[in-house]
């Protein structure tokens, strides 16, 4: 018997190698006391050597793996923003109850693993890899939502998410399955040859079906409605360094696949889902913009507020063609930046106050701590989609390639959108200025009273960390990710060649 | 040069968060009166018929075919200058009197007096509706921070007449209204690039876009996007509800300049982006938007007569002007729109002082309400003559520039039907009433306890007298702005008029 | 198209037959003088799982935690033991460097697993 190894480009595969190794070495520093201590270190630099291989790579445009995997503009950039907030998360969570509670090092090796996912995902081009990619990123996902253990809501976010997270993947398996029994294969490219050269299969029931799963399964990883009812509840639930790399990087790396699978495997039958596509985009404008505005946690308001994110994100695909998929990278960037920007100011609050995340704990912020009012303010600005932020831009960019594609009315419903968003974000943005202070005592005192009983055995969390708004690692994220917020709302040239780097991965399967 | 000009207020702004807090105000007022030279600057080598001068055009995001294009005309010119003008007091006014958290403040303030000016100078349409939409911001967080409730239970302001007012409620609708019309007006803006490219290469330049033109079914919609949006911003009768609230509870130096300056850009709007570039459309929806100019004129009127907030006169004083002027552009002639260039910059240098006095009042009555005031003017002559001139200029009485440019509107709209002339003229009848009443209600009449009839402070009169002093010379000359802007008005019209025919 | 999969349908209907048919068969058949009947025959059969002798273990028994961590640590380690055998069979056939390889990764990798488990003392019966 005759065994031809696979061809593997090594070079290419480098970010994936680079962060196995990182995995295996921080499992290891779990078990071993004398370096537990340096953990974060250890997540931090394998987080650099992954960015420095994808940097490498930046210009890679070839399979891996015998076509299961692929690394090019849109792998990279992708990854990279998965990348970076990972490492945020790592930042965000030295000292977390969390962290501290899972065991340093083993809260970051799930870190670490769902990351590994992401990349994954960001190159499957195989429903296989694809598949095993999404669950990388999940599974470890749902652990690391449980590990505040004593908190009821952290360990209950954990179990809902676990639950519709299963779902979501069984209907993506499902569907998975029914594509491959309409095209006979695996690959994307095979698939989108493989409904072609079949008779009638383009139309054929069995495809549209597993074609519509695929897009369910995927909604609910990237909390597109009416797929989302899990999201305010795990995002307020989680421990807010988890929620922080949930919200931007399981959308970028859901998003890529999402990409990937259906302008290349499903590319042949994009009349058939941009329709239904455009309507789930529509409804998750709607629904998350109209969910968020009755919100008083800002965490479940983010969650909200990303439900909506996701549906303008979604609107780039639609359309189908580069411009869409440049739009969306654009706004996954800016969204990064925001979202960090808002977490972290988020993460500092709640360490102040006893981990209360209500809007009322922020009264008077602006006068007091201007330093960490002005990256919520900005962040608030750039969600709702002012200029000069990224956001504003973000939001040009995408409603620019609906517009050119005849997807005007989609272009106004983000409008639309964006209009109820101003509610809730600019209520935010008037707690921090324009209500007096001295309030927000008796505002935590109320929140804290109405909390659920403690989980039976364990003590209420003594953690408060008065000085956070003093400790680098927290206050460097949020003003480095606002600088970035408005540089490239500013001059967003260099942030469009970086999409443009990502849509043009995709030249050869759409216009 | 232009670049200068927009820019230097921010620069100064920025600079003022740096230098101690007792200098900010300083330093605010110095970048505003450089700024004020650099548009004097301009004004000097402008030349009136040399149409688009100054032309700056610069790649800013290539990938988007977004340019950063400036350039200034006969329209924009008189119109940056009313700006850089307008600023200056109300800078010096709240250094006079000190605010809270100051580097914050003249920082907003001046972030104001950029994007405003960058919407007058941008000749790309994005770079437009990217400063259109920025104008915002600033003034949100002037009005929500430095603004305060009135009509609570603890204001002793408080009236039957006058419902209460949250800062928090008043800045939200006024930030959503007019982001509502402005997000429409992205995507308006977006398509008409769009469907003027026709596949070839995308660019928002507004030069080209009028060129190229746009087919008549899409103008139709792209026209409302952005009427809106400019309707909103003026505010325009029945688009008005936000303006009340947020004009009750603005800081009244702030207020000053954003019914000056702000509200012109909706009427610029129209002159610079929508008669050239949907002329069809604009010919077709003529008489809805005469319609919608003349109840604002009526309303406004009306509303200012009523209303005893003395804010609340100013304001709806000012949608009856913006009415005149909204007439005066869709007249489609060219006396009409040269009357609505010099009222715009008219009722701009009428409005800071008439605010500013607002605010004085209230400094020597304890209230802004008209009932309980009167007999101010016994021991403060100068205040008096003062206020007499800008209420005056404000009832557009004959000899003063306002009563020019209303002249010259009406007699635009004279020529479109007399109907609409006589109906309009009937709002100049309306203005001498509450712009007496005004006056006479403040000045005169006995001096009710509790208020003092103190003359005006050497600083404030300072601020003061240069406004009203360029009130008074622009009554002596207003051809001025009539000829300077002759040439730009008549290309802005040329395509509507033409359409029209 | 769909008549492909008509095996499937057969395979759910027969599936469906049998085990319906089981059911009724006990319904029907089985004695039932259980009501009232305090004999410990009867008990019997309404415990779970009946096998002639009275179960020890009551509903609420409870097993301890270790239990659980132990057979799902048995469970992952077996299964992905298993993999080893195919590989096994076909390693000297391929006659390849790559296959080796791989395989001696896959089982380093399970060792890193294994130390963690054993460093956080999974392994001990408490």
């Amino acid at each position: 018997m005759s065994f031809d190894a696979p061809t593997i480009d090594y070079a290419g595969l480098s970010p994936v190698i680079a962060l196995t190794v990182g995995l295996v070495v921080i499992v290891l520093a779990a078990v071993f006391d004398s370096v537990r201590r340096f953990g974060p270190a250890l997540a931090l630099l394998t987080y650099a050597v992954t960015a420095g291989c994808l940097i490498w790579q930046w210009n890679a445009n070839l399979d891996l793996v015998s076509g299961s995997l692929r690394i090019d503009g849109l792998a990279v950039t992708l990854s990279l923003l998965a990348v970076i907030a990972a490492a945020v998360a790592v930042l965000l969570a030295i000292g977390d109850p969390s962290e501290t509670q899972a065991g340093r090092s083993d809260w970051l090796a799930l870190l670490t693993g769902s990351l590994l996912g992401m990349v994954i995902l960001a190159q499957a081009t195989s429903m296989l890899t694809f598949f095993v990619g999404l669950e990388l990123l999940s599974i470890p996902l749902y652990a690391l939502c449980g590990t505040n253990l004593r908190r009821r809501e952290s360990l209950e976010s954990g179990l809902k998410y676990l639950i519709v997270g299963s779902v979501g993947s069984a209907t993506l398996l499902y569907g998975l399955a029914m594509i491959y029994g309409a095209s006979g294969a695996t690959g994307f490219q095979a698939i989108s040859d493989g409904l072609q050269a079949g008779d009638g299969m383009l139309s054929d029931s069995l495809t549209l079906v597993g074609v519509g799963m695929v897009a369910v399964g995927l909604a609910f990883k990237v909390s597109i409605a009416p797929f989302h009812q899990w999201t305010p509840d795990v995002y307020q639930g989680a421990p807010t360094p988890v929620t922080a790399f949930m919200a931007v990087a399981t959308k970028a790396a859901a998003f890529a696949v999402f990409i990937r699978f259906f302008l290349v495997a499903l590319g042949p039958l994009a009349d058939q889902w941009d329709v239904m596509l455009a309507a789930l985009a529509a409804l998750s404008i709607v629904v998350g913009n109209v969910g968020a505005l009755a919100q008083t946690s800002l965490k479940r308001m983010l969650g909200y507020s990303g439900v909506a994110q996701a549906g303008y994100m979604l609107a780039g695909i639609v359309t189908a063609t580069q411009a869409g998929v440049d739009a969306l990278v654009f706004y996954l960037a800016a969204y990064v930046a925001m979202n960090v920007a808002a977490f972290a100011v988020v993460v500092i609050r709640e360490r102040q106050n006893g981990f209360s995340d209500d809007i009322s704990t922020l009264r008077g912020l602006g006068r007091e701590k201007p330093l960490l009012a002005w990256p919520l303010t900005i962040a608030m600005l750039a969600l709702a989609g002012l200029p000069p932020t990224a956001g504003f831009i973000g939001k040009l960019y995408l409603i620019e390639a609906l517009v050119d594609d005849d997807w005007t009315w989609l272009a106004v419903m983000i409008a639309i959108g964006t209009m109820i968003s101003l509610g809730y974000y600019l209520r935010v943005v008037a707690t921090l200025w324009m209500s007096p202070a001295g309030q927000a005592e008796a505002g935590a005192e109320i929140d804290t009273a109405s909390l659920p009983p403690q989980i039976a055995g364990a003590q209420a969390d003594p953690f408060e960390d008065s000085r956070a708004d003093r400790r680098w690692y927290l206050v460097a994220p949020a003003l480095i990710a606002t600088a970035a917020a408005l540089f490239f709302g500013v001059i967003p040239q260099p942030l469009v060649d970086f999409a443009q780097h990502a849509g043009d991965a995709l030249s050869v399967w759409i216009s | 040069m232009l670049s200068s000009i927009i820019w230097t207020p921010l620069v100064f702004g920025l600079i003022g968060l740096l230098v101690p807090k007792r200098f900010a105000a300083w330093v605010a007022a110095l970048g505003a009166v450089i700024t004020l030279g650099l548009a004097i600057g301009v004004l000097a080598g402008f030349d009136p018929d040399g149409g688009m001068q100054y032309i700056t055009d610069v790649s800013w995001i290539p990938g988007l075919g977004v340019d950063y294009s400036l350039g200034i005309d006969g329209v924009s010119i008189f119109l940056v200058l009313l700006t850089t003008i307008a600023w200056i007091p109300a800078i010096c006014f709240s250094a006079i009197r000190g605010t809270d958290r100051p580097a914050l403040y003249y920082l907003m303030l001046l972030a104001g007096e950029t994007s405003t000016l960058g919407a007058f100078l941008a000749q790309d349409l994005l770079l437009f509706v990217l400063f259109f939409d920025l104008m915002i911001v600033p003034f949100y967080f002037l009005f929500g921070i430095w603004g305060r409730d009135r009509g609570g239970e603890e204001d002793p302001e408080r009236s039957p007449g006058n419902g209460p007012v949250s800062v928090q409620s008043a800045t939200l609708k006024m930030i959503v209204f007019t982001l509502i019309g402005s997000l429409l007006m992205l995507v308006g803006a977006i398509a008409a690039a769009v469907i003027a490219a026709d596949g070839g290469e995308l660019t928002f330049s507004i030069q080209t876009i009028v060129a190229r033109g746009l087919p008549e079914g899409s103008q139709n919609w792209i026209f409302w996007f952005f009427a809106a949006a400019f309707l909103v911003k003026m505010p325009a009768f029945p688009l008005h509800g936000w303006m009340p609230d947020s004009y009750r509870a603005a800081p009244l130096p702030a207020l000053a300049v954003f019914s000056a300056v702000l509200s012109k850009v909706g009427a610029y709007g129209f002159l610079r982006v929508v008669l050239p570039m949907m002329p069809d459309a604009s010919d077709l929806f003529q008489s809805t938007m005469l319609v919608l100019a003349i109840c604002s004129i009526l309303y406004g009127s009306a509303m200012a007569f009523t209303k005893t907030d003395l804010r609340l006169v100013l304001g709806f004083s000012s949608v009856a002007q913006l009415g005149f002027i909204t007439a005066g552009i869709f007249a489609f002639d060219s006396t009409g729109a040269e009357g609505a260039v010099l009222q715009m910059v008219n009722h701009g240098l009428v409005v800071v002082p008439a605010f500013l006095i607002v605010a004085m009042i209230s400094e020597r009555t304890g209230s802004e309400e008209l009932g309980p005031m009167g007999g101010l003017a016994k021991k403060a002559p100068v205040f008096a003559v003062i206020f007499l001139i800008v209420s005056m200029a404000t009832l557009a009485i004959p000899a003063s520039a306002n009563f020019i440019g209303e002249f010259y509107i009406l007699n635009g709209l004279f020529q479109v039907d007399a109907a609409w002339a006589i109906v309009a003229s009937v709002g100049v009848a309306l203005a001498a009433f509450y712009a007496l009443r005004m006056y006479q209600l403040t000045m005169h009449n006995p001096l009710p306890d509790g208020s003092d009839s103190r003359e005006i402070s050497l600083r404030d009169a300072l601020v003061l007298v240069p406004m009203v002093g360029i009130v008074v010379v622009l009554a002596f000359c207003p051809q001025l702005i009539i000829h300077g802007s002759e040439q730009a008005v008549d290309s802005s019209i040329a395509i509507v008029r033409e359409v029209a025919k | 198209m769909l008549h492909q999969y008509l095996p499937v349908l057969v395979f759910a209907a027969l599936g469906i037959l049998v085990g319906g048919a089981f059911a009724t068969l006990n319904l029907v058949l089985g004695p039932k003088r259980l009501k009232g009947d305090e004999s410990s025959a009867a008990i019997r059969q309404m415990d779970p799982y009946e096998c002639g002798l009275p179960s020890e273990i009551s509903k609420t028994f409870r097993f301890g935690v270790s239990f659980y961590l132990v057979a799902m640590l048995f469970i992952l380690f077996d299964i992905e033991v298993v993999f080893l055998y195919p590989v096994g069979a076909i390693l000297k056939s391929t006659d390849s460097v790559f296959v080796l390889a791989e395989v001696v990764l896959f089982v380093a990798l399970l060792f890193v697993a294994l130390i963690y488990v054993w460093r956080k003392g999974a392994l001990d019966w408490r």
